[in-house]
């Protein structure tokens, strides 16, 4: 473990929690995952879709769920809620406890008083989750009357009030349509409005803006900010954007095939990308604001096939920085300075990564590895020493080198440190 | 190789002048509304691109961004005549597309190919790959059966892909590798232009980069001229020599990659520069962003005038100036290279607005409206506190008379 010695100064803004307020704190965080594991049952076989992840989140807190698609992020979220498609999805291990309920051992009806009420949940396309064939009225009436006891009138008002709220213009009017008529960004309006109706504590956003145009999400994002920082909603935001996740969260997880791989605040994340998934997430996206044509270092392979248990580090395929450990030896989520007291919330959380061989901060800046001589462990049964010995795999090779194996031509982008990979495992 | 056969068939081309490849003039494709179900009556249009020009060098590539709707897609399906024309000029290589109709468009259609968006939904799931990238040759009658086994397994090599694995099929590839089959594919008939829809956005983030580095690779290995359609800026300036940004059927910018993100003209462009999220929350806190109130309105019911009056920030500023509403801007040279259609783009040149989307380290402070404005009286003087480009960029839209310089620039060498 190569720890920094030092960490760079917090940058950014100042975690917005102290500003907010909560009606009654409760004695501990509002949420609690611990060793949560999700399996889905398939005719190909059982997916391990989550496997054993555990965090926390404060009341009024903002945590970033972060990674690719297939990571686990939304069947994560889709386990707190108890949404798992069934009878393929399960939480086949862990605990989920939200404000002192043990959510996975909570019955159906009693989920069903808490969803909506306590936590509320937007997702990636309005269309589908808006009932076409209802009014927007019926809708959020329903849902008000659902959980409140409160007259139809009174419903009714209290959805013209949140209508105009997200900022949609004549809501009385608009009451009456249904979400046909509205455009993407004023439908996704809509659903922040029917999630925030009842004041949850909790409000888990799937993906919220993909859909929408950025001038749109750029209204959006600022709408969802406005009033959950208004309302000290908690916010879990699921994307696979690190635009959106930098501007919005105070915390951020990133996730990859089921695992939590690195876990820090915002501020701290950003400054030290420590894991080498996160690393490689920043350098793979060209960012606006790059001085000069920087070229792209792109992350080889593929996700792998989560449909087989993992064993070892699930990114050490695509890792640059790899040991032979990480092929055997998957490595827990630990503090970036050993020894460090774990922090799991607020604006000192710890900044945790699951890495055997982390790169330094300045490897990190450059996106590969800088260590002379340094070439990433082969997979265990492929023999490829001798080749790499009498190629140029200095970081400098631009050219793609393919190699020759047993199991047909290995290609290897040098740009990412030079590493012959094994023959990608999603090929089958 | 096995298709120089057809590079000898089209080395007699009329050699371009200045090294253009393509130009599209006044290009305007309009769908028909009807009405009525027996008797179809024509009652509008929807026009996806109205009134379009651009031309694109040899080597070159030029970025066409915008949101959805805004005719992009529109117009790059037009240029390979997927969309027949309402009215305007798609001259390739000194032909005249827009008028030309089958074995004589087939024939020109061989140096044009297009790579699209969705790699689920663009490879045929019945055809194995070697039979979806053998196809292109097959149809131009390229080769014979060896040849083009051999062509097949050179391309599965270009793009990054094992050539034994063209007995597979698609939905044994993941979506970055079915993308390179359909790069492969485009890249069969060795064409001049490839036109490129969103070619990545329906990639994972840490495969994107993968297909942008073959793309960059695979342009300078066979000489090829992109035409990059996208919705994300970012990936756009990237790649790109120079970006037309589109809205609502009309082009309102267009300027070399770094002019339109250093110094954006139309406050369309500022609008969408400070839309975008950067993964960097240092970056982030110091950005404002310019929310644009409402959606995009209808192409089928443009409004008058500029078309972007309805939502535009510095309208409001200048106090709603009634020559947004009545005339329709021109695209206008206002520095070297640096086109904009805007009747006041001289006001966004150094506003605050500006610096602001552009996360530039402003010289004035980035206090209020009232800063903002005071800004931007004194453009000229607090252009010392931008970048170098800046200073250049700010002469030019003082002097825009002598900025006459054609949207056809070289890109920036």
């Amino acid at each position: 473990m190569t720890a920094p010695a030092m960490r760079p100064e917090r940058a950014g803004r100042t975690a917005p929690m102290a500003r907010r307020t909560h009606g009654i704190a409760p004695a501990g965080p509002l949420l609690k995952v611990e060793d949560l594991v999700v399996r889905f049952s398939t005719h190909e076989g059982t997916v391990h879709a989550v496997n054993g992840i555990s965090f926390e989140l404060e009341s009024g807190e903002t945590l970033g769920l972060v990674g690719e698609s297939g990571c686990g992020k939304s069947v994560t979220n889709l386990a707190i809620m108890r949404l798992l498609p069934k009878p393929a999805g399960r939480i086949a291990g862990g605990r989920v406890e939200f404000d002192g309920l043990d959510l996975v051992r909570l019955s159906e009806n009693e989920m069903r008083d808490l969803r909506g009420k306590e936590v509320a949940m937007i997702f990636q396309d309005p269309m589908t989750s808006l009932n076409p064939v209802l009014t927007i009225e019926e809708q959020m009436v329903e849902t008000i009357r659902a959980h409140r006891k409160v007259t139809r009138a009174e419903a009714r008002a209290r959805s013209i009030e949140l209508l105009g709220m997200v900022g949609i213009p004549k809501p009385e009017t608009r009451l009456r349509s249904h979400p046909h008529q509205f455009s993407g960004g004023m439908r996704q309006r809509v659903m922040i409005a029917m999630a925030l109706s009842l004041e949850p504590k909790l409000m888990i956003a799937d993906e919220p803006t993909t859909a929408l145009d950025v001038t749109i999400q750029a209204q959006v994002l600022e709408l969802l900010r406005d009033l959950t920082d208004r309302l000290g909603t908690a916010v879990i935001l699921i994307t696979h954007d690190l635009g959106v996740v930098a501007g919005m969260t105070q915390r951020i997880n990133v996730m990859y095939a089921g695992f939590i791989v690195e876990t820090a605040t915002t501020a701290d994340l950003f400054a030290q990308p420590s894991h080498p998934y996160t690393v490689g997430l920043l350098h793979s996206i060209p960012r606006l604001d790059a001085e000069r044509h920087e070229p792209l270092i792109p992350i080889e392979g593929a996700p792998p096939d989560q449909r087989r248990s993992p064993t070892g580090c699930p990114f050490a395929p695509r890792c640059a920085w790899r040991l032979p450990v990480c092929w055997t030896d998957n490595p827990p989520l630990s503090p970036i300075v050993a020894g460090t007291r774990v922090v799991l919330t607020g604006p000192d959380t710890t900044h945790r990564i699951a890495c055997h061989n982390p790169p330094t901060p300045e490897e990190a800046t450059a996106g590969m590895p800088l260590r002379p001589g340094f070439i990433a462990a082969p997979p265990p049964g492929v023999v490829v020493d001798e080749l790499a010995a009498t190629l140029d795999l200095s970081p400098a090779a631009a050219e793609e080198v393919v190699i020759m194996t047993d199991e047909g031509p290995v290609s290897t982008a040098a740009s990412a440190g030079g590493l012959p990979l094994p023959p990608e495992d999603d090929q089958r | 190789m096995t298709v120089e056969a057809s590079s000898a068939a089209t080395a007699s081309r009329p050699s371009a002048t200045d090294g253009e490849l393509l130009r599209v003039d006044e290009l305007k494709v309009w769908f028909p509304i009807t009405e009525g179900i027996v008797i179809e009556r024509h009652i509008g249009d929807v026009r996806a691109v109205d009134d379009v020009s651009f031309a694109l060098r040899r080597g070159e590539t030029l970025g066409l961004v915008g949101e959805s709707g805004c005719g992009k897609s529109t117009t790059g399906r037009a240029i390979i005549r997927l969309y027949r024309p309402t009215s305007g000029r798609i001259v390739f290589d000194g032909v005249d597309l827009s008028s030309l109709e089958g074995s004589a468009l087939r024939r020109m259609r061989r140096r044009m190919q297009m790579i699209f968006q969705d790699p689920y939904a663009s490879l045929n799931p019945r055809m194995n790959v070697s039979g979806i990238i053998r196809e292109p040759l097959e149809i131009h009658g390229i080769g014979n059966g060896a040849e083009r086994r051999e062509r097949v397994r050179e391309l599965l090599a270009t793009v990054g892909l094992n050539p034994d694995f063209g007995e597979r099929y698609p939905h044994e590839f993941s979506g970055g590798q079915r993308q390179r089959i359909g790069v492969a594919r485009a890249l069969a008939l060795n064409p001049d232009l490839i036109v490129a829809d969103e070619p990545i956005s329906a990639l994972d983030v840490s495969i994107q980069a993968q297909i942008i580095n073959l793309l960059e690779k695979l342009q300078g290995q066979f000489d090829l001229t992109y035409l990059f359609i996208a919705h994300d800026l970012s990936v756009v300036r990237h790649i790109s020599d120079r970006i037309a940004v589109m809205y609502l059927g009309r082009i309102v910018e267009l300027a070399s990659s770094r002019d339109l993100n250093s110094v954006p003209l139309h406050p369309y462009t500022v609008a969408l520069l400070s839309a975008i999220p950067v993964p960097d929350p240092v970056v982030e806190s110091r950005r404002r962003r310019i929310i644009l109130r409402g959606d995009v309105p209808s192409p089928a019911n443009p409004p008058s005038g500029c078309r972007f009056h309805t939502r535009c920030w510095l309208r409001e500023r200048l106090g709603n100036p009634e020559r947004c509403t009545t005339e329709d801007p021109p695209l206008r040279p206002l520095a070297s290279g640096h086109e904009v259609a805007c009747h006041f783009a001289e006001d966004v040149a150094d506003s605050i607005e500006q610096r602001q989307a552009t996360g530039r380290p402003a010289s004035a402070s980035r206090a209020g409206a009232g800063a903002g404005s005071a800004a931007a009286a004194s453009a000229g003087g607090s252009a010392a506190g931008g970048s170098a480009a800046v200073g250049g960029s700010a002469a030019g839209v003082s002097a825009p008379a002598q900025a006459s310089t054609p949207g056809t620039a070289a890109p920036g060498a």
